[in-house]
C-alpha cells in the first residue's frame, strides 16, 4: 500500500527552482527518509504535502486522498521545521489546542507529555523552554492521538546527544509498531541509522529514491571495504600492502593510508599480513560502504550553496 | 463552527492583550459618555446661550442611543488593534502553519477568524446597548427604541474596522508591520476623506451638485459617516453648503466594502504560501 504518493512536484520562486519535477511514493510501514543538503528543497516538499506551500506544477496524494485533503491530515502527526506553539500558552495548553483541531480527545496529552519527558513541566509556558525542549513538545504534539503515519522534518534539531539518540529510538520503536514515517534530515548519520527506504534531493532535483540497502547495493564501491591503517613508516607499509591479493586501491590521506579491498580482506588477516611481513601498525580502522560514501557519490562533495 | 470557536477561546482567553484591550475598551465607552454627560450637566447646562443650541439631554431616549454609539465608536479601534495582533501573532509563531499541518483547512481558519472578528463586533455593540441602556434609565426619561437604528451602524463600523484588521495582518503578517500599517491607513483615509468632504462642498457651492460628503465614500469613512455626534445642531444652519448624509448610498458602501475584504481575505488566504 502507498501512503504518499507524488508525482512531478514542483516549485518555482520566482526564477529559483526548488522542487523540479519530483516523483516517488512512499510505502506503507516504512521509515522513509528525505536526505538533502541545506536549502535542497526538502522542507517545501513536506511543506506542499501538508497543504502550507502552494505547488507550482504537479499532484500529491495522500493514500488516495488526493489535494488538500484537510480530514486525513488530522490523522498525520507532523512536525515541519520549527516547533510552532503560542508562546504565551503552556505546554499542556497548547497540545490541547492541536487535539482539539485534530479531533483526539485530550486524555492523549499525558501520556505524549511522558514520552517525550516533559510532563514535569506541562504547566510551564512555551516561551521558557529550550530549544530541545520545544522540539520535544512539537514531537508530543504529532504523537497525540497515536497515528498511523508521522512526518518529521529534521526531528532530532536542537536536542543533546541524549536527546537525538531517545528521539531515533522513539522512531525506530514507531516502526517497528507499524507506524510509516517520513523524515526529512540532511544528517546521512540519523537516515542511515533509522530509515529503511531513502530519497535523495539535490537542489530540488531528485537523484535517487529506494530502500536503503538497494541503494548501498548499487554503489559503484559499495561492494568493497575502506581500511584506514598506517604505521610508523607508511612508505615500506604502501610497498607491502601493494603486494596483497585484493587490494583495489591506496590512497595516502594525511598520516593515514586508505585502502579500497574486497570484502574477504578483514582487518585480522591485513594486520597479520602486515605483521608478518615486518611492519607492525599503529592504527587500523576497517570501514564498511556508508550512506555518506553512497549520498557524496550521488550528489558530488560539494555543498550547495 | 462551534468547534472553531472553541478552539479560538483556548488561544485568547489566557491572553494578557485581550484581558487588558478588551477592559480598556469597556472602560473607554462608559468613561468618555460619562464624560459627555457630566460636561453637559456641568459645563453647557449652565451657560444660557449654549442652553440655547443645545436643548435637551443627550442621554435622554430616544438621544442616548445615538450618543452612547457616537462618542464609544472612538474606542473601536481597541478591539480592531487586538484582532491585528492576534491574527500577526498567528503569523509571528508560525501557529496558522501549525493550525493548517494539524487538519484545518486554510478556509477554516480565515473563516473562524472572521467569526471572531463578529463576535468581537457583538461583543462591543453589547457592552454599548448595556451602557445606552444604564445612562438613559438613569437620566429619567421613559424607554424607546427610536434611534437604534444606530447600535446597528456602531454594529457595522465594528465588523468593519475589525475585518480591515484581520485583512491588513494577513497582507504583512508581521504584528508590528500591521499595527503600524492600521494605524497609518486610519489617518491617511481620514486625511483624504477631509479633503474628499472640501471637494464636496466646493462642487456643491460652484455646480450646486450634492454628491453627499465624498469623504463618507472611503472603506473606513463609511461606516464612520454613519454615526453623527449628537451636537449637529449646526446642521441645519449649514445645510445649504454641506452636502448632504446621503446615508443609503454610504450604508451601501459600508457593507459592499465588508464584501470586498471578505474576498480578498479569502484570495490571500487560499493562494498564498503559508
Amino acid at each position: 500500500m502507498v501512503i504518499l504518493c507524488i508525482e512531478n512536484l514542483t516549485k518555482n520562486y520566482k526564477a529559483v527552482k526548488a522542487l523540479d519535477s519530483v516523483s516517488f511514493s512512499v510505502p506503507a510501514k516504512t521509515v522513509f527518509g528525505i536526505l538533502g543538503p541545506n536549502g535542497s528543497g526538502k522542507t517545501t516538499l513536506l511543506g506542499i504535502v501538508m497543504d502550507v506551500i502552494k505547488a507550482s506544477g504537479g499532484t500529491y496524494n495522500w493514500a488516495g486522498n488526493s489535494g488538500e485533503a484537510n480530514d486525513f491530515r488530522k490523522k498525520i502527526g507532523t512536525l515541519l521545521e520549527t516547533p510552532n506553539f503560542y508562546h504565551y500558552l503552556s505546554a499542556e495548553k497548547n497540545l490541547q489546542i492541536a487535539a482539539k483541531i485534530k479531533g483526539r480527545g485530550e486524555a492523549d496529552i499525558e501520556k505524549v507529555l511522558k514520552i517525550v519527558n516533559l510532563y514535569e513541566r506541562k504547566n510551564s509556558k512555551f516561551n521558557t523552554f529550550s530549544l530541545g525542549m520545544k522540539q520535544r513538545l512539537a514531537i508530543a504534539s504529532a504523537l497525540l492521538g497515536d497515528p498511523d503515519i508521522l512526518v518529521f522534518d529534521e526531528p532530532t534539531n536542537g536536542l543533546d546527544p541524549a536527546g537525538i539518540a531517545e528521539i531515533r529510538e522513539l522512531i525506530k520503536k514507531l516502526y517497528i509498531g507499524g507506524k510509516t514515517i517520513i523524515m526529512a534530515s540532511h544528517i546521512l548519520d540519523e537516515v542511515e541509522k533509522v530509515c529503511t527506504h531513502v530519497a535523495i534531493i539535490q537542489k530540488g532535483i531528485l537523484k535517487s529514491v529506494g530502500s536503503v540497502s538497494d541503494l548501498m547495493n548499487l554503489s559503484t564501491v559499495s561492494t568493497n571495504i575502506l581500511i584506514e591503517l598506517s604505521a610508523t613508516d607508511n612508505t615500506a607499509l604502501k610497498n607491502i600492502l601493494q603486494q596483497l591479493d585484493g587490494v583495489l586501491s591506496i590512497t595516502a590521506f594525511g598520516n593515514d593510508l586508505h585502502i579500497n579491498c574486497i570484502e574477504s580482506i578483514t582487518g585480522e588477516k591485513l594486520n597479520r599480513f602486515c605483521f608478518e611481513n615486518g611492519i607492525s601498525l599503529n592504527k587500523l580502522h576497517v570501514k564498511r560502504t556508508t550512506l555518506e560514501t553512497r549520498f557524496l557519490e550521488i550528489t558530488g562533495k560539494q555543498s550547495d550553496k | 463552527m462551534i468547534n472553531l470557536l472553541k478552539i479560538e477561546w483556548l488561544k485568547i482567553k489566557s491572553y494578557t492583550g485581550f484581558i487588558l484591550l478588551a477592559s480598556f475598551f469597556a472602560v473607554g465607552v462608559v468613561a468618555s459618555n460619562y464624560i459627555v454627560y457630566i460636561f453637559k450637566r456641568n459645563v453647557l447646562d449652565q451657560v444660557e446661550a449654549s442652553k440655547l443650541i443645545f436643548s435637551g439631554s443627550p442621554f435622554d431616549f430616544e438621544m442616548v442611543w445615538k450618543t452612547v454609539t457616537y462618542y464609544s465608536s472612538y474606542f473601536l479601534i481597541l478591539p480592531a488593534l487586538l484582532l491585528v495582533i492576534l491574527m500577526a501573532n498567528e503569523f509571528n509563531y508560525k501557529t496558522h502553519r501549525q493550525n493548517i499541518i494539524d487538519g484545518l483547512s486554510r478556509y477554516d481558519f480565515l473563516k473562524v477568524k472572521l467569526a471572531i472578528a463578529l463576535v468581537f463586533a457583538l461583543g462591543s455593540t453589547l457592552i454599548v446597548i448595556i451602557t445606552a441602556l444604564v445612562f438613559g434609565a438613569t437620566s429619567g426619561s421613559s424607554f424607546s427604541v427610536n434611534g437604534f437604528e444606530n447600535v446597528g451602524y456602531f454594529f457595522l463600523k465594528a465588523s468593519t474596522y475589525n475585518i480591515i484588521a484581520i485583512l491588513i495582518a494577513l497582507l504583512t503578517k508581521k504584528s508590528g508591520v500591521a499595527i503600524a500599517l492600521f494605524f497609518i491607513y486610519t489617518i491617511f483615509e481620514n486625511g483624504v476623506s477631509l479633503l474628499l468632504f472640501f471637494l464636496a462642498v466646493k462642487i456643491k457651492k460652484d455646480n450646486h451638485h450634492d454628491f453627499g460628503n465624498l469623504g463618507n465614500y472611503l472603506p473606513m469613512n463609511a461606516s464612520d459617516g454613519l454615526l453623527t455626534s449628537p451636537f449637529d445642531q449646526f446642521s441645519g444652519m449649514t445645510r445649504d453648503i454641506i452636502p448632504s448624509d446621503n446615508n443609503k448610498l454610504v450604508l451601501a458602501c459600508a457593507i459592499v466594502y465588508i464584501i470586498i475584504f471578505y474576498y480578498w481575505s479569502k484570495i490571500k488566504m487560499m493562494r498564498s504560501d503559508l
